[in-house]
């Protein structure tokens, strides 16, 4: 309410500088039509300032970076995994305080993709596993039942299969996986090619446009623009269309961030 | 899209400060702080908060209408409807009479041990 007072507080003092214009006499229709120009004063600066009403420039929004606190208190030295559900309960994120795959990322979509990787094996023995990325020192998981949103005892039983491998200490993802993966450049090239020749003339039709930003090991970052930016349905092109074309065309990619600022652009919505 | 109770702002300036009323703007209004202590001058800690009690759809710190303001840290306590207060913080930042920084973040997404 203070917010909105404010607000029509701040329209009635508009209104209260702005006078009123006094008319002598009746004027005719054709003549209020007419540009009128204003009259010649002896203070030309005067005149500027009372007609300086004009709305500022627009000005650009700056993003500070933001300074993340950590999530774990640093002198602990066993194993702590937090468990964080997506707003729309279809994955999980859970970070490990200690790194699982350095500087790349693995996706792992089916339990024979797991074999040799002994962190993916343990968690695809889980009923309800669907995929699984691997990605420094978090590990991602979206699940087969699609109906149920609340992760409390799956994240429990993910948790656990997590911290046993970490503890059996082996090779949590396999040597040939590690070694199969391309350089950032090959990375690169393979997306840009399905971004150019795949993804954007499908999503040009929206009037959308997908912009590679930046490729570090094998994980990439995109940018969603025109109507695909704010648009109610990005978060569905993304997860079934934009995902599935880069992991088709370049098997190798790992995890796909979107660094989209969803709440500008033409078509934005507010979840 | 919470509906904001109340932010509070802190921000550390560091060498260059215009010492000018601290605006900020929500949902594109542009506002003075509240309960002001401090300034923006070199140095100094400005600090500021709002009662809004409505949604957010964009809060920002609206830049100096002249001269540069070198911003060293800035720290925003929210109380949004049905969430658990929280405070984000953000690292340098200059702005100018043509620019302005978002404040503006979600909740953070509810996290737990496992």
């Amino acid at each position: 309410m203070n917010f909105i007072k404010r607000f029509f507080s701040g329209m009635k003092q508009e209104d209260e500088i702005s006078e009123p214009v006094k008319v002598e006499a009746p004027v005719p229709e054709s003549a209020v039509s007419e540009p009128i120009e204003p009259e010649p004063t002896g203070n030309a600066d005067a005149g500027a300032e009372r007609f300086s009403d004009a709305p500022p420039a627009p000005r650009t929004v700056l993003h500070a970076p933001a300074v993340k606190q950590g999530l774990f208190p640093e002198s602990s030295d066993g194993i702590l995994i937090k468990a964080q559900p997506s707003s729309t309960g279809d994955q999980c994120m859970f970070t490990v305080n200690r790194v699982l795959m350095k500087d790349c990322s693995w996706y792992f979509d089916s339990f024979e993709s797991a074999a040799e990787s002994s962190l993916a094996e343990s968690l695809f023995s889980i009923d309800d596993v669907e995929t699984v990325l691997v990605c420094e020192a978090t590990v991602t998981v979206t699940r087969k039942d699609k109906t149920l949103v609340d992760w409390t005892s799956l994240a429990k039983e993910i948790g656990t299969a997590i911290r046993n491998a970490v503890e059996e200490g082996q090779s949590l993802i396999a040597d040939k996986i590690i070694s199969t993966i391309p350089s950032e450049d090959v990375i690169r090239e393979g997306i840009q090619k399905v971004i150019d020749e795949e993804v954007n003339p499908g999503v040009a039709g929206h009037g959308g446009q997908i912009n590679l930003l930046a490729v570090k090991g094998n994980s990439v970052t995109i940018q969603m623009g025109g109507g695909c930016q704010g648009c109610s349905a990005a978060d569905l092109t993304l997860k079934q269309g934009i995902h599935t074309s880069f992991r088709k065309a370049v098997p190798e990619v790992g995890a796909i961030f979107d660094e989209t600022d969803h709440t500008a652009g033409l078509n934005p919505f507010f979840s | 899209m919470p509906r904001v109770l109340t932010f509070k702002v802190n921000i550390e300036t560091g060498k260059q400060g215009p010492n000018e009323p601290v605006n900020f703007s929500f949902n594109g209004h542009t506002m003075p702080f509240e309960k002001v202590i401090g300034s923006n001058e070199p140095d100094a800690i400005f600090e500021g908060s709002f009662d809004v009690n409505s949604f957010a759809h964009s809060l920002t710190l609206v830049g100096p209408e002249k001269g540069k303001w070198e911003i060293e840290k800035i720290r925003v306590d929210y109380e949004c409807e049905g969430e658990k207060p929280y405070v984000v913080n953000w690292g340098a930042v200059t702005l100018d009479e043509t620019t302005e920084v978002n404040l503006w973040q979600d909740p953070p997404v509810p996290a737990f041990d496992v």
